[in-house]
């Protein structure tokens, strides 16, 4: 990704490899951003590549992940399942609406990456009939707080926006807070489960 | 203090951006053409890092209720001051009272206002650039408007200062992205030997350009981390340049990526422009930026 990034394909051993690279904190390494099974490392222009990166790299994918990474959060997000694609849902997963909620709140959801708005987490962990594709077509504008699914993913809007995933729920639990010290509730790695409000 | 007489097509306040946050969903920003508000910035004394103004196209008119040392940089606005004429890339003094009035610009599109002990807007996540599509950052999280008082911090130094700072304007020199092999021959050859039009909806998320359709050949793509410069490519084959703003991470395959050296480049096109790619080698890029970099060192001639 030009001078200024490296794109590591790693498949599912990226948020591993993340977690493992933050701890590093390598030389000339300025950002890592893990996405789904891929990680860029944003370097400084015109830099060599980080001393003991390929080192590094062949641990974690080899499975020898050296020490633990930190314990993640756990994230208990109050949810009312009132979204305006709920039923349809259902119906697309062969449950009722009541067995959908259930079923959601049962699952402990994990944050793969963040993107497409600040704070908007990428949660995985959803079983296969919940794995739908995008809207055909996109709203226009989806409430903030709003709790939706689309392409394997559970995510939760922190502001509004035009959006083409299913709506299922809502939630007033702010995400996103550009004036406090840790902008984003949820981090990589981060466990989330919903709880019926 | 400078006061907004009257605003501009969209000016904002800018700085060098907020980097650390891309992980949290935050892209970087900043100013577009980076180095002409650093530069700007050295004019007037400031830290190269301090927060100006990055105008669009047609610039405001501002007073400068106690005077100020001012320096302007990037596109020419035909900036005057009363009856005089203001040269970009010098140092400049305001009179108390006096008001800095911005035409519209004839070439380029963005310029920078630097303003001596910088504009003191309170910093969000580390850094004053606006960021319009969250409305945090800069002044109120939005463009300025007639009425708004900016507050300015003290003046350091004063020197007197030229600016000579070469452009390029030869092709946008390019590194080969992620997808690149999964593009068709026909469309890597296109993208090099035919020249690409910006389109109308150019802006700090990404300029869309239009130009013969490119292929892409490869399957559905999970998202990636991308970065300002990486040229995607949407279902229609049209390429989009991703901009200052834009999101941390994307779906669109990623055939090329603009080097840094040439990204600042990417602030002045405007609607209509033509432009042009070339590829270039990794060792030829970082080459690239450390000229970019002696030129910036050398970009200033200060009066004895």
């Amino acid at each position: 990704m030009s001078d200024r990034g490296l794109c590591l394909a790693a498949g599912s051993a990226s948020l591993a490899l993340y977690q493992r690279l933050l701890e590093a904190r390598l030389p000339g390494v300025a950002e890592l951003v893990p996405a789904d099974g891929s990680l860029l490392l944003v370097l400084a222009p015109g830099a060599p590549l980080p001393a003991g990166l390929m080192t590094l790299l062949e641990e974690v994918l080899d499975g020898h992940s050296g020490a633990p990474g930190a314990p993640a959060s756990e994230h208990r997000i109050a949810v009312r399942f009132d979204g305006d694609d709920l039923a349809e849902v259902a119906a697309r997963a062969g449950q009722a609406a009541e067995s959908l909620a259930r079923l959601l709140c049962s699952l402990t959801l994990r944050v793969k990456f963040l993107g497409f708005q600040p704070g908007f987490a990428y949660l995985e962990g959803l079983p296969a009939q919940l794995h739908l594709p995008r809207r055909a077509r996109p709203r226009k504008t989806v409430p903030a707080g709003s709790v939706a699914l689309a392409g394997g993913y559970c995510g939760i809007y922190p502001a509004a926006g035009p959006g083409g995933w299913h709506l299922i729920g809502s939630t007033d639990v702010p995400l996103f807070d550009p004036a406090a010290s840790r902008p984003t509730r949820f981090l990589p790695g981060d466990l989330v489960r919903l709880v019926a409000a | 203090m400078i006061e907004v007489l009257k605003p501009g097509l969209l000016d904002l306040v800018m700085d060098q951006g907020r980097p650390g946050f891309r992980a949290q969903g935050v892209p970087e920003g900043g100013a577009a053409d980076a180095p002409a508000l650093m530069l700007a910035n050295r004019l007037v004394g400031n830290p190269e890092r301090a927060a100006g103004l990055e105008l669009l196209l047609r610039g405001p008119a501002l007073r400068f209720p106690e005077g100020g040392r001012i320096a302007l940089s990037g596109a020419d606005m035909r900036a005057r001051c009363g009856d005089a004429m203001l040269p970009r890339g010098r140092t400049l003094e305001i009179p108390p009272g006096g008001v800095l009035e911005l035409a519209q610009a004839d070439k380029g599109l963005r310029a920078y206002l630097a303003v001596a002990g910088g504009i003191e807007a309170p910093p969000v996540l580390g850094s004053r650039a606006t960021f319009l599509p969250s409305g945090f950052g800069g002044w109120q999280g939005r463009a300025l408007r007639a009425g708004d008082m900016l507050p300015t911090g003290a003046p350091q130094g004063h020197r007197q200062g030229v600016l000579t700072f070469p452009r390029a304007k030869s092709a946008l020199r390019i590194l080969p992205g992620p997808q690149l092999p999964a593009f068709a021959d026909a469309a890597l050859q296109a993208l090099t030997a035919r020249t690409f039009a910006v389109g109308p909806d150019a802006n700090r998320l990404g300029l869309r350009l239009a130009g013969p359709a490119l292929a892409y050949r490869g399957g559905e793509l999970a998202s990636q981390a991308v970065l300002p410069g990486a040229i995607q490519v949407p279902p229609d084959g049209q390429p989009i340049i991703l901009g200052w703003d834009g999101p941390v991470t994307g779906g669109y395959p990623v055939l090329a990526a603009v080097i840094a050296a040439d990204l600042p480049r990417l602030g002045q096109l405007r609607p209509g422009d033509r432009l042009a790619f070339a590829f270039v080698t990794l060792a030829e890029a970082q080459a690239a930026w450390r000229k970019h970099e002696r030129d910036l060192d050398e970009a200033i001639a200060w009066a004895a």
